[in-house]
């Protein structure tokens, strides 16, 4: 078991109470579940992340060192290193 | 106020003899070009392009689009469209508030200023009547005083003044106009052309009216369909809730950080790291927010209302800390201070000028200075907020080491001898998205009309997550496909800046709303199809005016610096701009050689 410092944005943030979260993790563990793990923790963000199916909503971002998760060839099953920089928003959009 | 008789009253102001007259717009024109920005190049078409943009000759259009100030959400904005004096390009800008709309209730749907005063005027506007007054009282006064000025003399209530600054009446390049809303004609600088023309105002007053328009169920029922796409947008637009509404734009800035397409220290970097948090919307909303301002017909309300607790800048009150200066003036220039970005935010508004060029301006003068390429005596060291302030003031007068750079980044860096760190494109400076980390947003840069722009096609949001239906998010960081759909934004959203919308009601909305709400408001029948082909030819209007004006092959393009500088951030580490080949893409959805409209395409769209 270890933990992964997540950081959180925007409108995620009253959600979670703050800018970053530590949450804890399998050894093994994949970026799929860390997003089990933090859906767990605050079931409000589930609408948000995931869709029914349990893939990630296209209305998220999760990025692992600046890139987002839809992107990376593993997707979900992308293995966890603790040095990675996760950083969660919701889709964002300004000008 | 009849929307369907739309174009009809349209005031042709000679500042020259103090005349004006209503000359009904063309119909053809009108169904082609729509309004507000399609009609207003139209009228700059008419002019020439040849003409010098600070001469009498150019002419100066301040166009309503058939749906603004109208019941429909979010139709408060109203177009600036003249030749640049920055760019050379014709250029068209938006302005939110209520003045477009008190335009509307005073019975007009535009005011097309030609020639020159001989002493300095404003524009008094009220119940379909217009007449050019005496403005040397407030000729030299900044836009606040001004405004404050007219407010007494008028009363505030149902008043909007439009005015320029030191900057506009000076020949700054990047002046602007903005209203008592402190909502501008940023970009492109029209102010400077309203200075040429010794135009210092408009002032309407106006009491809101309904529009009228025949189907009144219909009407009701497709703006009820728009506001509720405007509310069930949950992460963006839905009052309260959604990220713009809660944060205001600058909720991208650790966004475009994270992912590495923050230009930081004139765009030698991709990533503000750590520091970007400190200008944040977050950190803005979590210290120094005390209201959030709104437009007419908007519920969102972006705007973003400061307040400055302490500092040198304490007691300053001030809207609105958007993301592009708060990018500007902040990472750009080194800066984490967000109440030294709220002071040069408020001095941008109050001297007239484009906070997105001053913060290129000032960069690329910093850059020169750590080269040793600043004049004898001057220069400006990376975040010296006391400094940039100091110098802001006299680039808007136009004076001491501020009278170069008023020119703009572009000629500015020229002058110096160092034209390659002008982050610019078509003499206009780059916005807040580093081109190597949104490859789209970079194609949008140098196939922009008006220069170097984030809202010609604005595809960030589409790279950004934000697709509609059953569409899926872009990567940001694949060049292929982004030709057709920035082609694709450029077009929709030169019809929405035609109705004339706010170009945030496309997070919610698509062209089947606009569709439905131009075809009901108008009376006639029209198809999202139709939308996007009207887009479409307003886009190539644009391109071949620009193109008689002198711009062809080789015209669109991006600063070396994003194309042969690889980012070294997070996010995008080791990614270059692959320009050549989105532009191969782009010409080939746009059916453009090089650039440039071939006369088929002309005859195709009925331009010609």
């Amino acid at each position: 078991m270890s933990a992964v410092r997540v950081c959180f944005y925007a409108t995620f943030r009253p959600i979670v109470g703050g800018k970053h979260a530590e949450i804890a993790v399998g050894d093994d563990a994949t970026v799929g579940d860390l997003l089990a793990a933090i859906v767990e923790r605050w079931p409000t963000l589930r609408e948000h992340l995931l869709r029914p199916d349990g893939a990630l909503s296209k209305r998220a971002n999760l990025f692992v060192d600046g890139r987002a998760l839809r992107f990376l060839p593993a997707g979900l099953d992308t293995p966890l290193d603790p040095r990675q920089e996760i950083d969660c928003f919701p889709a964002v959009a300004g000008g | 106020m009849q929307l369907s008789a739309f174009g009809q009253n349209v005031a042709h102001v000679n500042l020259a003899t103090g005349r004006f007259e209503l000359r009904p717009t063309p119909e053809p024109w009108v169904r082609r070009y729509i309004g507000a920005r399609g009609l207003g190049v139209r009228y700059v078409l008419e002019a020439g392009p040849g003409v010098d943009p600070l001469g009498p000759e150019n002419v100066l259009c301040f166009l309503n689009g058939p749906l603004t100030g109208s019941e429909a959400s979010m139709s408060g904005s109203w177009a600036c469209v003249t030749k640049s004096p920055l760019t050379g390009t014709v250029t068209d800008s938006h302005q939110g508030g209520w003045t477009g709309a008190r335009l509307r209730w005073a019975g007009f749907d535009g005011l097309v200023f030609e020639g020159r005063s001989a002493m300095p005027v404003y524009a008094y506007v009220e119940d379909g009547r217009i007449e050019l007054r005496d403005a040397s009282p407030v000729w030299g006064q900044g836009i606040h005083q001004t405004i404050a000025f007219f407010q007494q003399r008028y009363g505030v209530k149902n008043l909007s003044v439009n005015a320029i600054g030191p900057a506009g009446e000076r020949g700054n390049r990047f002046a602007a106009w903005l209203n008592e809303d402190d909502r501008a004609f940023g970009r492109g600088g029209t102010g400077a052309v309203g200075g040429a023309k010794n135009l210092k105002a408009i002032v309407i007053r106006a009491a809101s009216k309904k529009s009228q328009v025949d189907d009144r169920q219909a009407w009701k029922q497709v703006r009820r369909e728009a506001l509720d796409a405007i509310r069930d947008e949950v992460n963006i637009t839905s009052p309260r809730k959604g990220g713009l509404s809660v944060y205001g734009t600058n909720v991208l800035m650790n966004v475009t950080n994270r992912i590495g397409a923050l230009g930081t220290r004139n765009s030698q970097k991709t990533s503000f790291g750590d520091r970007a948090e400190a200008i944040s919307g977050e950190r803005v909303q979590e210290t120094i927010l005390v209201g959030d301002p709104t437009c007419h017909a908007c519920p969102v309300a972006c705007k973003k209302e400061v307040e400055i607790a302490d500092g040198p800048w304490k007691g300053l009150r001030m809207e609105s800390v958007e993301y592009e200066p708060a990018w500007s003036l902040g990472a750009n220039c080194d800066n984490d201070d967000v109440a030294s970005i709220a002071k040069l935010i408020d001095q941008c508004n109050d001297l007239g000028m484009d906070p997105i060029e001053l913060g290129n301006v000032l960069s690329m003068y910093m850059e020169a200075t750590e080269q040793g390429w600043a004049p004898g005596g001057g220069g400006l060291a990376w975040g010296d907020t006391a400094a940039m302030v100091s110098l802001t003031d006299a680039i808007g007068r136009c004076e001491g080491e501020g009278e170069l750079l008023a020119e703009g980044t572009a000629l500015a860096a020229a002058k110096l001898g160092h034209p390659e760190i002008a982050m610019a494109v078509k003499g206009q400076a780059v916005p807040a998205y580093d081109p190597r980390g949104l490859k789209g947003m970079g194609l949008g840069y140098a196939t922009s009309n008006r220069g170097a722009c984030h809202l010609r096609a604005y595809v960030a949001a589409a790279e950004l997550g934000v697709v509609p239906g059953e569409a899926e998010p872009l990567d940001p960081l694949e060049w292929k496909g982004k030709g057709q759909l920035v082609k694709t934004f450029q077009d929709l959203h030169a019809f929405s800046d035609s109705l004339d919308f706010c170009k945030f009601s496309a997070f919610a909305e698509g062209a089947d709303h606009y569709a439905r709400q131009y075809a009901t408001a108008m009376g006639i029948e029209f198809g999202a199809d139709e939308v996007m082909a009207a887009g479409e030819r307003i886009y190539n209007l644009e391109r071949h005016y620009n193109n008689l004006a002198g711009f062809g092959a080789g015209s669109d393009t991006l600063p070396a610096r994003f194309t042969q500088e690889p980012s070294s951030e997070p996010g995008s580490k080791g990614h270059v701009s692959e320009l050549d080949a989105m532009l191969a893409e782009y010409y080939a959805a746009r059916g453009w050689q090089e650039g440039v409209v071939p006369e088929g395409k002309l005859r195709e769209l009925g331009i010609v």
